[in-house]
């Protein structure tokens, strides 16, 4: 009888250790719904590397991460580790609302300061201090159909180098007989539109804090020329990057702008010979070479449980063989350091990679989302013949300059 | 009938009062209060936070943006109200002749109100599309279009577009209600009519519509409530672009909450939504009283 409860007691005691011995939880939000992406692989193999903690994934929809972190944070209850839109990053970390990880990243072996490509490192800065750690790097660079440019006497190893060039290519390839436009981008009125636009911004030498200036003017003509000229459809205005790159994909629009992210679908629906090249250069007097940066960034809610696990999280998923991973869905590591040998889609990757060493941030700013509005109301105005380009963005300027007075860019 | 009230009874009534004031009430009271303070992401999650007055009004008001959602709402609104009401009206009345299949029809029809309104904006923003859209495709084969329309990409027309899009959607509920408004009709009242003369117009002057009228006003303040709310369709067809020309008082109050991180002047124009709401609903229980004591 007394060796039988003892045995029972034993058997308690021994399952009540095993028990603490149980994994913590790291709850993580993240918004990468293709399979293929390195986030899944990452986390399987992160929870079978060690047992001390386990993450649980929660996908959300893209557009609405920042809301669920927001109400979460109404609610008082963050989960551990979050994935955000890079532009957004500083709108959290400016109000406390994110851990800051400058010590554990002095600490670390994984994430070192100095590796990471300049525009994704300025993102997850604030007054000195960082909130968090670029995922990855994404830009937009030109999609061109091959077919097309052979079809209309252009040759296809020599695509658009400047906007001259791509002007006079988007008139050869407009074809209304078949339904077929040009030359496409996304001119929607939210951040999309102005993501894709900062890059002509840049190349004419102009600057967010000088929106009055002619250079912003010359760059926002540009795009309104070629609209009023039918060579790209008016239909920008209320498409979405992915639907302009739909449009591509169906033969419906000969060039387009576009992330590495579409690459996946491109490669199952475009049944074309489908191409990338470097944004087009303004000319050759302004050899400037810019692009717009994307891409998400890890960051850590404050008064999250597990800051520890969340953290050897993102040092697992910073590894160089995880972070190449990345590419299976267009997504390039944000740092200088890592190539992917022998890429999928070998020349959309070559073009991506160079074109990302010119990608520029937006922001950091903790009113970016104000910031993009005014250009956002200034492209439409401007592309819908509202207002000229000049005027429509000197009424963004004049919105943008109490932000920038009160916070600098 | 007795009028007091025994204890009993306010126990039983607490539960639904109660839930009320915890589900419809707190809400709006925090909705209020947020709106006359400065609400950032940082103090969010407090209950106390800066106190700022009318500045969100003021901010808000001053917007150009607001003066077009205002309008466009009340537009948005009224049209989809006369729109769903006289369509649902018509289509019940169509559906109330005896022909085969009558029934089964009126049920098919219901089929499009149950979508998730995501997903008809997602439909109807590909109807809609300029270059391979249905809609353009429909009026150039009848040849009754020269150009195409630029249905969402043309503010002056994006509107009209959310507006078709949310009656198609809506309408089958006002048909539903007004339908079962009609059987309560009696019959005879006809029967004597036609006997007495009565065209099939006079029939519905003077018998079908004032029978109908207490379901019509019910309906119609219904729409009018639901079609305040309108928020996922018009995000998913236009996102209240181009140029803010379709856009309407929820979406305005998500764009500045959610996207901008302005949830002070959010809870504002949510403030504003709620003040016309409020002023139908105000209506709809006068209305009914008046109609219950003749």
């Amino acid at each position: 009888m007394l060796t039988r409860l003892l045995s029972v007691v034993a058997a308690l005691v021994l399952s009540a250790s095993a028990a603490s011995a149980e994994p913590k939880t790291v709850t993580l939000w993240h918004v990468f719904n293709l399979d293929t992406d390195m986030i899944h692989g990452g986390i399987k193999a992160f929870n079978a590397s060690q047992s001390e903690y386990r993450v649980e994934p929660r996908i959300l929809p893209g557009p609405q991460i920042a809301a669920e972190l927001i109400k979460s944070i109404a609610a008082g209850s963050v989960p551990d580790l979050v994935t955000l839109d890079n532009p957004v990053v500083a709108s959290f970390s400016a109000e406390g609302t994110l851990t800051d990880l400058t010590d554990r990243v002095g600490k670390s072996e994984a994430v070192k300061a100095g590796v990471y490509l300049p525009g994704p490192w300025a993102s997850i800065l604030w007054q000195g201090h960082m909130y968090g750690v670029p995922r990855d790097a994404n830009t937009i660079a030109l999609y061109y159909n091959a077919d097309m440019f052979r079809a209309k006497g252009l040759d296809p190893d020599k695509p658009p180098r400047t906007w001259a060039e791509l002007r006079a290519a988007a008139e050869k390839l407009r074809d209304p007989a078949k339904g077929v436009y040009g030359f496409g981008f996304c001119a929607t009125q939210s951040d999309e539109g102005v993501f894709q636009w900062l890059p002509f911004l840049y190349q004419n030498g102009g600057a967010i804090d000088k929106l009055d200036q002619p250079e912003a003017a010359e760059a926002l003509q540009f795009w309104v020329d070629l609209v009023k000229n039918d060579l790209v459809t008016r239909d920008v205005l209320n498409m979405r990057q992915y639907e302009v790159a739909n449009t591509f994909m169906a033969g419906g629009t000969a060039m387009v702008l576009g992330g590495p992210w579409e690459l996946p679908r491109m490669q199952t629906e475009a049944k074309f010979d489908w191409r990338l090249a470097l944004m087009p250069i303004k000319d050759d007097a302004k050899n400037i070479r810019a692009s717009s940066l994307g891409g998400y960034d890890y960051v850590i809610p404050k008064g999250a449980k597990e800051i520890e696990g969340a953290f050897r999280f993102i040092e697992f998923m910073s590894r160089a063989d995880i972070l190449k991973e990345g590419w299976k869905t267009g997504r390039l590591p944000p740092r200088t350091d890592i190539e992917v040998p022998d890429p999928q889609w070998r020349q959309a990757y070559e073009m991506y990679h160079e074109q990302v060493k010119t990608a520029r941030a937006r922001g950091p700013h903790p009113q970016w989302p104000d910031i993009s509005r005014a250009m956002q109301t200034a492209i439409q105005e401007a592309l819908v013949g509202a207002k000229p380009a000049g005027p429509a963005l000197k009424d963004a300027a004049d919105k943008i300059k109490p932000i920038l007075v009160k916070t600098p860019l | 009938m007795g009028r007091s009230r025994s204890p009993l009874l306010r126990v039983f009534l607490s539960v639904p009062v109660g839930y009320l004031l915890a589900f419809v009430g707190f809400p709006v009271v925090y909705n209020l209060v947020a709106s006359v303070q400065k609400v950032t992401v940082g103090n969010i999650a407090d209950l106390v936070r800066p106190f700022v007055g009318l500045d969100n009004y003021v901010q808000v008001l001053a917007d150009p943006a607001f003066r077009k959602v205002l309008v466009n709402s009340l537009v948005f609104v009224s049209v989809n109200v006369v729109a769903q009401v006289g369509i649902g009206l018509a289509v019940a009345l169509f559906f109330a002749q005896r022909f085969a299949g009558a029934h089964w029809m009126r049920g098919a029809l219901l089929a499009g109100w149950m979508l998730p309104a995501l997903v008809v904006g997602a439909l109807w923003k590909w109807i809609f599309a300029t270059q391979y859209g249905l809609a353009n495709y429909a009026l150039q084969s009848l040849s009754l279009a020269i150009a195409p329309v630029h249905w969402l990409s043309d503010p002056a027309v994006s509107l009209i577009s959310v507006i078709v899009a949310n009656v198609w959607f809506g309408m089958p509920f006002s048909m539903i209600l007004i339908a079962a408004g009609l059987t309560g009709i009696p019959q005879e009242l006809y029967e004597a009519a036609a006997l007495d003369g009565a065209g099939a117009v006079s029939r519905f002057r003077f018998i079908t519509l004032p029978a109908l009228g207490p379901t019509l006003l019910a309906v119609a303040c219904l729409v009018t409530i639901y079609t305040m709310r309108a928020f996922d369709l018009i995000f998913a067809m236009t996102e209240g672009g181009p140029l803010d020309s379709s856009n309407v008082l929820p979406v305005m109050s998500y764009q500045f909450s959610f996207q901008r991180f302005q949830f002070g002047p959010g809870a504002a124009v949510g403030t504003f939504a709620f003040v016309i709401v409020f002023a139908v609903a105000l209506l709809y229980v006068r209305t009914l009283g008046r109609e219950a004591s003749t």
